[in-house]
């Protein structure tokens, strides 16, 4: 299993701490990228030596949502072949069709529960681990 | 032979031989007696020949001079001389031409020619005789013949007859019988009572419309002559106002000018139109006509027709709709009051002008020239269309149109019947609009609703979390009740959680017709009964062959995994069993989902489907499941009910339409 270059943009603090906790307590040793907002995010894009291997991303975010964002990605030449999860509450089925219609790699619903949380994201990320992504 | 005998055969040859002597006798005497007549007759001749050379001298200057034609024939019918005028009449080529007569006579008429030869004999001569020739030349012509017969000293021996060719005049007044007859018949059989009077006021001519109009019972000949003055009189009694009658009638007789038209109503509630003609000949009175025409029905049919048409009238200027009334140019003929009223334009202003060229919106215009133009090939219907008033207000008019017919069946122009039906086109946009509004703001809430439950739910999430990493940090410094409070903090999320997921769900069922499709029910319940778990201690059986349904299926899904969990959930027996039926009605289909749970007291009946109505506070109710489940029936036009009796069981029923 390789170690993933992660993008997570989300812009509530709880959660990050969750992600960062729960990639800890797993043991996993995934390089974390953090922006808080779409903004942040592409101004971290830009730097194309920096590109992640996996963005997740929240759809609920103030400024640029998750689906105006998700756009801009997919119109650039270079970010469009990254895969970019969603990781939301949002159980939305406007949401979800939009989304896999602008393209995406998955979309996971946030648990209520911490444990099925720590679950879902072990599962994920071990997926992501042993796909074939491309060379940036 | 006997001397007897011998004596008998010589007496009587002596008496034979006297006897030829006495014939020879009487022979002789005859034969001088003969020749004796014979001188006489010749002499007689002679005479004749001398008498008639002598008329003829005498004769031949008058005979010349005669226009008409003079023949004289002896007594077999032979021709002895004629004048010119015969030549000409009988069609002969000169006056010496030999002819008998007899043969110019019609077969037919051979008998009567005889007997008029009689009478010519007889009496010596005959006047006035008609009679129909074939001339030498082939034509018939009826002759008029005086005839009288020439004597010779007492005996006749010749007619001289003068004739005269009366065909013309016979044929002018066989004519004039027959243009008589004809006029008598059509005054006796006229429409109209007809009375001639002479200038002393006596009947001269009547008819039977006459009588029949007078209720004379007598025929219309009987009436010649009588006195119209007194009968007159009489016949005043037959009209509602006999002075009038009679005060006109003198009127009318003293000023002696042409009448027409007059109207006398009589007691029968007949109407007769009187005219009086006078007759006049030079500066003379001849008589009066009158003529008398029943024109009752004209009259009736005149007023019924005029109340009719007040009637129609009537109606077209006060009803509600704008009448008009184009020619084929589109010119304006007629309009009523209401469209006068719906246009803003005065009548005088739109009469004569083109409708199309200011009253349709400009942006109709074409609309209207293209029905007026179907109009016209004799197409009737009704379409929309805007427009302008005067004072420039836009109106929605509704537009009848039919083409407008002459007797003759040709297109003369078209109708139009306009309806304004602006308030209702109003509050059909309005209502347009609104439904614009209100798909949007369901649309809205429904964004929104995710929006609150995305926002609800992140903090639970948050809470939650922060929760169970408290829990884990400190485990070993937390006493039993602390970890208690934990799980009861964690439990507690969770049924929040639920209750604001049911919260989306109920408020994320509406009524969305694009989604129905045919739902198999039998396929949907063995999934769900697949995927749902079911405690071991109850069984659940499902009717065989439940029917397809007309809708939206993630609903009807729900609807029964809603209702197969509510009673899985309340099943307190230590055998548990549901049981799913259907049956078919003409309209709808009835399912029932019976169990022997608990039971729910009747008067929760009601209750039970109302949102947030949980009857048992339990950690896996949040009182929503059965108010969606009435919603996704009341979804698909059906009813839901229930029959239960506590601590035996319940049985929900409902219906989904066909």
């Amino acid at each position: 299993m390789k170690n993933l270059k992660i993008l997570l943009i989300e812009d509530d603090l709880i959660e990050v701490m969750k992600f960062k906790r729960a990639i800890s307590s797993l043991g996993l040793n995934h390089q974390l990228i953090e922006a808080t907002n779409g903004e942040d995010a592409l101004k971290i894009l830009e730097e194309k030596d920096n590109i992640p291997d996996i963005i997740l991303l929240d759809l609920n975010m103030p400024k640029i949502n998750g689906i105006e964002f998700l756009s801009i990605l997919k119109k650039d030449n270079t970010l469009k072949y990254v895969p970019t999860v969603i990781l939301t509450t949002s159980s939305n089925q406007r949401d979800l069709l939009a989304c896999y219609e602008i393209g995406i790699a998955g979309y996971v619903l946030k648990p209520l529960k911490y444990e099925d949380y720590v679950q879902k994201i072990e599962k994920l990320l071990a997926y992501w681990s042993i796909n074939e992504l491309k060379k940036l | 032979m006997s001397q007897n005998q011998v004596d008998i055969l010589k007496r009587a040859l002596a008496r034979e031989k006297s006897a030829r002597k006495q014939a020879e006798k009487i022979l002789e005497h005859k034969a001088t007696e003969l020749f004796e007549v014979n001188e006489k007759l010749k002499k007689s001749n002679i005479g004749l020949e001398k008498l008639l050379l002598r008329t003829d001298s005498q004769l031949q200057g008058v005979f010349e001079n005669i226009v008409d034609a003079y023949v004289i024939i002896d007594l077999s019918g032979n021709i002895l001389k004629m004048n010119e005028a015969a030549v000409s009449l009988l069609g002969f080529k000169h006056t010496k031409e030999d002819f008998n007569l007899i043969k110019m006579v019609h077969f037919s008429e051979l008998k009567r020619v005889q007997e008029s030869f009689k009478i010519l004999f007889d009496e010596g001569s005959i006047t006035d005789f008609n009679v129909n020739l074939i001339t030498k030349d082939k034509q018939s012509k009826i002759v008029h013949i005086n005839a009288s017969i020439i004597y010779d000293e007492g005996v006749p021996v010749a007619a001289q007859g003068i004739v005269r060719d009366i065909t013309k005049e016979k044929a002018h007044e066989e004519q004039l019988i027959a243009s008589e007859s004809r006029l008598s018949t059509l005054i006796l059989n006229l429409d109209s009572g007809v009375v001639l009077e002479d200038e002393n006021r006596k009947i001269v001519l009547t008819n039977n419309k006459f009588t029949e109009l007078f209720n004379i019972d007598i025929d219309p000949s009987e009436l010649i002559g009588q006195d119209c003055l007194a009968s007159s009189e009489q016949n005043s009694a037959l009209f509602k106002s006999p002075e009038g009658f009679l005060k006109r009638m003198r009127e009318v007789d003293e000023k002696k000018e042409i009448v027409i038209g007059d109207e006398l109503e009589m007691v029968n509630d007949k109407i007769l139109e009187r005219n009086y003609i006078p007759i006049v000949q030079g500066d003379q009175l001849k008589g009066y006509l009158w003529t008398f025409k029943d024109v009752t029905l004209n009259r009736t049919y005149r007023k019924s027709l005029e109340v009719e048409k007040q009637k129609y009238y009537s109606i077209i200027s006060n009803m509600n709709l704008g009448l008009i009334e184009v020619d084929l140019d589109d010119r304006i003929l007629m309009v009523n009051q209401s469209l006068v009223k719906m246009t803003g334009y005065s009548e005088k202003e739109l009469i004569g002008i083109k409708g199309k060229d200011i009253l349709p919106l400009k942006k109709d215009e074409d609309i209207l020239k293209q029905k007026l133009r179907e109009r016209k090939q004799g197409k009737t219907e009704s379409y929309e269309l805007r427009i302008k008033t005067k004072a420039g207000e836009i109106r929605h008019w509704l537009v009848s149109g039919a083409p407008n017919y002459n007797i003759k069946g040709e297109i003369i122009g078209s109708i139009g019947i306009n309806f304004d039906i602006t308030e209702i086109k109003n509050l059909q946009l309005q209502k347009e609009s609104l439904l614009k509004k209100l798909e949007k703001s369901n649309d809205e809430l429904h964004e929104y609703a995710h929006i609150v439950s995305h926002d609800l739910k992140s903090p639970l999430r948050s809470i939650y979390a922060l929760t169970t990493w408290l829990k884990e940090d400190n485990k070993d410094k937390l006493d039993t009740a602390s970890i208690q409070n934990f799980d009861l903090i964690e439990s507690t999320l969770e049924k929040m959680e639920q209750l604001i997921t049911d919260i989306l769900k109920y408020s994320s069922i509406g009524s969305d017709e694009h989604d129905k499709v045919h739902v198999d029910i039998d396929t949907i319940l063995k999934d769900l009964l697949e995927i749902n778990y079911t405690p071991n201690h109850i069984k659940i059986s499902v009717q065989n062959e439940l029917p397809i349904i007309w809708g939206n299926k993630t609903k009807l899904q729900q609807l029964f995994q809603n209702l197969i969990s509510n009673a899985v959930k309340f099943i307190d027996k230590e055998e548990g069993f549901i049981d799913i039926c259907f049956e078919e009605f003409e309209n709808h289909y009835q399912f029932s989902v019976k169990d022997n749970g608990m039971g729910i007291d009747e008067k929760f009946h009601d209750k039970i489907f109302k949102i947030f109505h949980s009857l048992n506070k339990r950690k896996d109710s949040t009182g929503i499941g059965l108010s969606i489940v009435k919603k996704i029936v009341e979804l698909h036009d059906g009813e839901i009910w229930l029959e239960s009796t506590p601590n035996v069981g319940t049985t929900f029923y409902f219906t989904l339409k066909k």
